[in-house]
């Protein structure tokens, strides 16, 4: 095992997700001609935090304490699996199967735990976050098993794997099925078109509302496990329009490695840009949303079956 | 001679339609049209008796342009369906002007100018030698026509127009994928890079590639079926025939409904001689028996007058369809003469009854016989003729057309045949007998009936003339 | 996969996400992108089988049918003041995933056509055409609102017109611009009619046109 890659990859999943966040709220602030928060802020959030005092619900059980911890291992531990970063080192049960359902449990958890509360706002955000995880989970499930089907594995360390490159042909399929992994993260994250982050408004939230009993160090867990999702669903993202630009001109892995760290910030970007200029949809819309994340991924399938000549 | 004489006789139309614009005046214009419509008429026939009476198989316009027999015929009998109906609409209009409605001068001026350009665009389809310019003037027609449905511009019309426009637009999609599939066998055949020229491909008929003829040709027939109303695609005729002013009835069924069915005959030509393509007959025959049937059952329960006649028109082009089926285009040219003749009187009639009562409500329009016996003479015997009574002219044909489909072994379709047209016989009866007898709704005014009776009065005459003098030289030829 | 075949899936799946939303100016857009998609196949066939008339259809279809008529359906719609529509019994994301379905029907049946012989984009050609033909059907039957129709309507004559293209080894010139006239006339009269229905009607719900029936 490579002790420099693992220290390295180390010093990036602390980094990367602070600075994602704080990115895209600078980026945020500025486009909307505000000086907005220090690209540190979610950091010194955190701190504030883990200072203050908790205030817990008297119907709460040991589910709602453990279950922001339970969130934060289950996420670092896909952070540790996944293949998010093009120098991130190979471990074995990378699979795709066991990624979605490590996030789907990571969900599991958090919605046990607003439940456990007993507040009618987290309950019906809860609510909302089961439909949405339940309309996107086969968009995510399309999209990677479109990956799959290219590399005959369902091991993400072989299927993003670089070097063997099947040339320009298997581009389409990659970018497909990045932007079919883009739609539903934005979705997975509950961002913008389906959820505002930034609204103050209870009855509209989804993500937001289910840690709205959640204080102190249980909220700063929280939170630090959003960041860490949010880095490294845009890292696979990045990965796949990586793969694509490989597929066509293939580029040194010095180049790749800082490409890809460079992505998700560019992603994040790309989403302060969206989260300005669009509006949030109607609940009742949602589902079209997601439908076209859907629609990326059997295309992604569609691409790759076609050209395996199955 | 003949060649340099048809091309410019076809621009007359438009000639009168700039004509129209020109006197600004709708009374003035509707003269104008009318005596213009007849002009044509005879322009036309002194150029094409002879040629239809000649040796001549065919007579080359233009590159794409040609002009056939059948085609001949049947430019005439647009030519002579156009000219009842425009100088029918003179008198219908004056009068339409005192009642309620009226439409404005500007109005019926647009009608006139549509009507020629409609004439124009339905010349057009029978002088094509190119499947592509046959799609092309039928889509035309289409939407000229919209402008004669459009007439009224209140809720029913506008409703009408739009399901004309869109489905009979869609449905010529469809015909215009079919004339693609028929261009690619022909490519796919023959030697010299394909045609789309009609009279080659019926030469070479037997090199097209048989399997996209055959997707080729149900495409069309779906497709000019849309517009000639076969039986599930006839959902914008009744619409679209009861609300246009009765002329354009008249003319969209007389002869409008003529084109697509001319269409599907110049397909079959091709389609003829390409081996094993009986298929298509076929289809087309049970499309026709299919359409006779349903429409007849369609007839008997009808509440609008023109409704109920839009809906014989439909069974009609049953009927013509099962004369192309049984590949035979003299009775497919007699059927549509006779459909046509009492068709155009029928409407113009049904126009006059309307505007007399003020209702095309069936169960509303009762004594006809007291309030207008003229009319009521002319309605019954248009009637009878349009449901083919022996003494007119279309029980020749439809006689005929029942006779070949025995002969042919079609035992089936012969039988269902001839139920459709029992059973239309006797709803067309039943509803013409309840607006012929009882008394009227209300106290109706006698009209002043004699203008508006020379048209229907001639045409119910032709019929007759057809029926004594052409029928039984075509029954001896036949039997 | 050469280019005009890619460019035709391209336009195939610009309809498809076309269908997926029932907001008529994205429908619109999609609609534009995928007949810029079918520019540049017309154009991109110019070059492979190097025909220059080629390129001027090319250009008249990027110019008439991808800028004008989307500009103009989109100020019927601007001055109509309808945005969306809601859609039929169909909802509409499942209507996005059966015109994908329809996109694999489109394959297996474009697999069974004959091969024309010197046409090596005759496959995905096919396949793109049969299931923009598809989309447009399935467009005009899920929707309500009478400008859905004509953009539909519109999406059909796209598939037509990608199948002549790739299908045949080019239709005569004046064939195929009677044709691009006759779709032109049909979208404007069809515009002018939508004016009709709105002042008449107070909508352009065309699943509301009920007044003349059979009883």
């Amino acid at each position: 095992m490579n002790v420099g890659e693992w220290l390295l990859f180390a010093a990036v999943l602390l980094v990367v997700p602070i600075l994602t966040a704080g990115t895209i709220r600078k980026i945020k602030a500025r486009l909307q001609n505000r000086v907005g928060p220090p690209l540190l802020q979610p950091l010194y959030n955190v701190v504030k935090l883990w200072r203050k005092g908790e205030t817990v619900s008297e119907d709460a059980t040991w589910i709602f304490r453990g279950a922001a911890v339970i969130n934060l291992a289950v996420v670092l531990v896909v952070a540790a699996l996944l293949p998010w970063v093009s120098f991130k080192p190979g471990l074995t049960g990378d699979d795709i199967f066991l990624f979605i359902y490590l996030l789907a449990s990571a969900r599991f958890f958090g919605i046990l735990a607003a439940l456990d509360t007993g507040s009618p706002f987290s309950a019906f955000s809860s609510s909302r976050e089961a439909t949405l995880s339940l309309l996107v989970e086969p968009a995510i499930v399309l999209s990677l098993v479109a990956l799959a089907l290219g590399a005959h594995s369902t091991s993400l360390g072989s299927i993003f794997a670089y070097g063997a490159a099947a040339g320009p042909a298997a581009a389409p399929v990659w970018i497909v099925a990045g932007c079919g992994l883009f739609l539903s993260s934005l979705v997975e994250l509950s961002r913008m078109p389906v959820d505002d982050p930034t609204t103050h408004l209870e009855l509209t939230m989804v993500h937001e509302a289910m840690l709205i009993e959640n204080s102190g160090p249980n909220l700063a867990l929280a939170e630090i496990a959003y960041t860490v999702r949010l880095t490294f669903l845009y890292g696979l993202t990045v990965q796949c329009f990586l793969h694509a630009v490989y597929a066509v001109a293939p580029v040194g892995m010095t180049l790749l490695a800082v490409l890809s760290v460079l992505g998700i910030f560019l992603l994040a970007a790309g989403t302060a840009l969206l989260e300005t200029v669009t509006v949030k949809l109607k609940w009742t819309r949602c589902p079209e949303f997601i439908a076209y994340a859907l629609t990326m991924g059997l295309f992604a399938c569609m691409a790759a079956i076609f050209r395996g000549g199955v | 001679m003949e060649d340099s004489l048809i091309g410019p006789i076809l621009l007359f139309p438009v000639a009168l339609a700039v004509l129209c614009l020109l006197l600004g005046r709708a009374s003035r214009a509707g003269l104008a049209v009318a005596a213009g419509g007849w002009l044509y008429v005879a322009l036309l026939a002194v150029q094409l008796i002879p040629f239809v009476l000649g040796v001549g198989g065919r007579l080359p316009l233009l590159p794409g342009l040609a002009l056939e027999k059948l085609g001949a015929c049947f430019l005439l009998l647009t030519a002579v369906v156009v000219a009842c109906a425009l100088s029918h609409a003179h008198a219908f209009f004056s009068s339409e002007r005192q009642s309620a409605s009226s439409p404005s001068d500007r109005q019926v001026l647009l009608f006139y100018v549509f009507a020629l350009v409609f004439l124009l665009s339905m010349s057009a389809v029978y002088i094509c030698d190119n499947l592509g310019l046959l799609w092309v003037s039928i889509e035309a027609t289409t939407l000229t026509s919209a402008g004669l449905v459009y007439f009224r511009r209140d809720k029913h019309a506008i409703e009408a127009t739009w399901k004309y426009l869109i489905i009979c637009s869609v449905g010529l999609a469809f015909a215009l994928l079919g004339t693609i599939f028929l261009f690619s066998a022909s490519q796919h055949g023959l030697a010299d890079g394909g045609s789309l020229n009609i009279s080659d491909l019926i030469q070479q008929a037997p090199g097209l590639e048989p399997t996209l003829m055959k997707l080729g040709f149900i495409f069309c027939l779906a497709g000019y079926g849309t517009k000639a109303g076969v039986f599930p695609l006839h959902s914008w005729l009744p619409d679209a025939h009861s609300e246009a002013p009765a002329p354009a009835s008249a003319m969209l069924s007389g002869s409008l409904l003529n084109c697509a069915l001319f269409a599907l005959w110049r397909l079959l030509q091709i389609a003829s001689g390409v081996p094993g393509s009986h298929f298509c007959q076929e289809m087309t025959l049970w499309a026709g028996i299919v359409t006779v049937v349903a429409a007849s059952l369609f007839l008997v329960r009808q509440h609008g007058l023109k409704r109920l006649w839009a809906y014989s028109s439909i069974e009609n082009v049953g009927l013509m369809l099962v004369a192309l089926g049984l590949g035979s285009a003299p009775l497919f040219l007699l059927q549509a003469v006779n459909h046509s003749v009492a068709k155009v009187s029928l409407f113009l009639l049904s126009g006059n009854i309307i505007q007399l009562a003020g209702t095309k409500q069936l169960s509303e329009l009762r004594g006809l016989w007291s309030a207008a016996p003229g009319w009521a003479a002319l309605f019954a015997l248009s009637a009878l003729a349009v449901t083919g009574v022996p003494p007119f002219g279309s029980f020749i044909s439809e006689w005929l057309i029942l006779v070949s489909s025995f002969e042919s072994r079609h035992w089936l379709a012969a039988v269902l045949l001839l139920l459709g047209l029992s059973l239309a016989f006797i709803a067309v009866c039943l509803h013409a007998g309840k607006v012929l007898t009882g008394s009227p709704r209300s106290e109706i005014e006698p009209a002043r009936t004699c203008s508006r009776s020379v048209v229907p009065a001639a045409l119910v005459l032709v019929s007759v003339v057809l029926g004594l003098v052409i029928g039984p030289d075509f029954l001896r030829a036949a039997l | 996969m050469s280019y005009p075949e890619l460019f035709a899936i391209a336009s195939a799946v610009m309809a498809i996400l076309m269908i997926g939303s029932g907001r008529l100016r994205i429908n619109l857009l999609f609609y534009a992108f995928q007949t810029v998609f079918a520019s540049a196949v017309t154009a991109s066939c110019g070059l492979v089988s190097g025909d220059h008339q080629l390129y001027s259809i090319g250009l008249a279809i990027l110019l008439v049918k991808a800028i004008g008529v989307s500009a103009f359906i989109a100020w019927i719609t601007k001055r109509i003041g309808v945005t969306s529509d809601p859609g039929t019994l169909i909802p509409v994301p499942l209507s996005m995933h059966a015109s994908i379905v329809f996109l694999v029907v489109a394959h297996l049946l474009a697999s069974q056509l004959p091969h024309l012989k010197g046409q090596d984009h005759s496959l995905g050609g096919a396949t793109a055409a049969i299931s923009l033909l598809l989309t447009g059907t399935l467009f005009m039957l899920a929707r309500k609102v009478a400008v859905s129709q004509i953009i539909g309507f519109l999406t059909m004559e796209n598939g037509i017109y990608l199948f002549a293209l790739t299908q045949t080894r080019g239709m005569p010139m004046m064939v195929e611009l009677g044709i691009l006239l006759d779709v032109l006339v049909v979208v404007m009269i069809a515009g002018l009619i939508i004016f009709r229905i709105k002042r008449s009607f107070e909508h352009i719900d065309v699943t509301l046109l009920t007044e003349l029936k059979e009883y």
